[in-house]
């Protein structure tokens, strides 16, 4: 996309073709109703051709501006959603997590899913599964060097999926 | 090992993954600690790849495991519907202004539920723009109507009605049908719109209704002979 419009019809095109995915799979990991992530994301375009104006590339990029709009649409969301009367259920609030964290939890699970699948791999084995190095190398028929090896590259690859994502540690 | 060697480096590098996640055996370990010791720039990319492996824990295998989730097909075509919609909503709008400064005091004597409806226009655009009138305090609603061959294709905008409210929205002919256009849920503190469509063919169409919860509002629709 061109300049600092999302003016035009084909702009919006534009942006919900590069960016739908990544906002509503965020809608949903905050909001957990895929209903109400199609909502939240449909209200994020709308709100940004709105203010299309005001969009300046100069100062950050189309990609971050939406997701500050989406975060601003999830936390009105949320509060429609806690003005409304619940049903009671053995006197549980559900659990809602706070927000800037679904957004890190949704961007290091969004990063997982880009890095390359031998590197995902020997990190869910060893790190999430708490399995031996030794163990998950004769597994992969590959020395235990390789294993530590392939850590070490995947949370480097993760480091750079993290930045392009707009992570700044 | 001295620090500072780019060729030592290259034999610990490896190793710091394990490293900064707690993974490498005692000896090991004391090791790649002598050697950070030393090496400014290991103890850097250690440091680095450490606050990425604090992130770790915050990620749910179970749902990165998944394939990324994906919206309805259809929902780009939802929000350009619904620009669409808005678009036309802020035309209609501007034209009543225009229209308001021009007859405000039949206007004001407009009676019932309906005030006004405006002609369609533009590029030639039979499309119909109503306002309903007569509304309870802070509710808008709008519709544009366009001919289509299948029937009517109705966007309405609505502000103000409680979050939540189910909005039913019809059309009524000549002998005074309703003829269904669809139903839509008002979620937002601020607007919506809704893109809808029913059977009836707009030149038929002698006034849209919209039920919000158990009120009913009802504007009138005369494409043969729109008030001004």
């Amino acid at each position: 996309m061109q300049s600092g419009a999302l003016k035009r019809e084909r702009d919006v095109r534009e942006a919900y073709a590069a960016h739908s995915g990544e906002l509503y799979g965020f809608a949903l990991r905050s909001l957990g109703d895929s209903g109400l992530a199609e909502e939240a994301v449909q209200e994020t375009f709308l709100r940004a051709w709105r203010a299309g104006d005001r969009f300046d590339p100069q100062i950050g990029s189309l990609r971050t501006w939406l997701f500050a709009i989406l975060r601003n649409v999830v936390i009105d969301l949320g509060r429609a959603r806690a003005a409304r009367p619940r049903v009671a259920e053995g006197g549980a609030e559900p659990a809602v997590e706070p927000l800037e964290e679904a957004l890190l939890s949704w961007q290091v699970e969004e990063a997982m899913r880009r890095i390359g699948e031998e590197h995902r791999r020997v990190l869910v084995e060893t790190h999430y599964r708490g399995r031996p190095y030794a163990e998950v190398a004769a597994e992969l028929g590959v020395p235990e060097g390789t294993v530590k090896s392939r850590v070490y590259y995947g949370l480097r690859a993760l480091r750079v999926v993290l930045e392009e994502m707009g992570y700044e540690g | 090992m001295k620090a500072e060697r780019p060729d030592g480096c290259r034999e610990w590098r490896p190793l710091l993954g394990a490293y900064v996640l707690g993974d490498l055996p005692g000896e090991e370990r004391a090791a790649l600690e002598a050697h950070l010791e030393g090496c400014a720039r290991c103890r850097a990319e250690a440091e680095s790849l450490g606050a990425v492996a604090r992130l770790l824990p915050l990620a749910d295998p179970g749902r990165f495991g998944q394939p990324a989730p994906r919206p309805a097909a259809d929902l780009g075509r939802r929000i350009a519907g619904a620009i669409g919609a808005e678009q036309r909503a802020g035309r209609q709008r501007r034209r009543w202004r225009a229209g308001l400064s021009l007859g405000a005091a039949a206007a004001a004597a407009a009676v019932a539920l309906a005030l006004f409806v405006l002609p369609g226009g533009g590029e030639g655009a039979p499309e119909e723009h109503v306002e309903f009138g007569a509304l309870p305090g802070g509710v808008k609603i709008y519709a544009t109507l366009a001919p289509h061959a299948y029937g009517t294709e109705v966007h309405v905008y609505v502000r103000g009605v409680r979050s939540g409210t189910r909005c039913r929205v019809f059309l009524r002919g000549p002998r005074g049908e309703r003829v269904p256009a669809g139903t839509f849920t008002y979620r937002w503190g601020d607007d919506s719109t809704a893109t809808l469509s029913s059977a009836l063919e707009l030149s038929r169409t002698r006034a849209i209704g919209v039920q919000a919860g158990d009120r009913t509002f009802l504007a009138p629709v005369d494409p043969a002979n729109p008030a001004t």
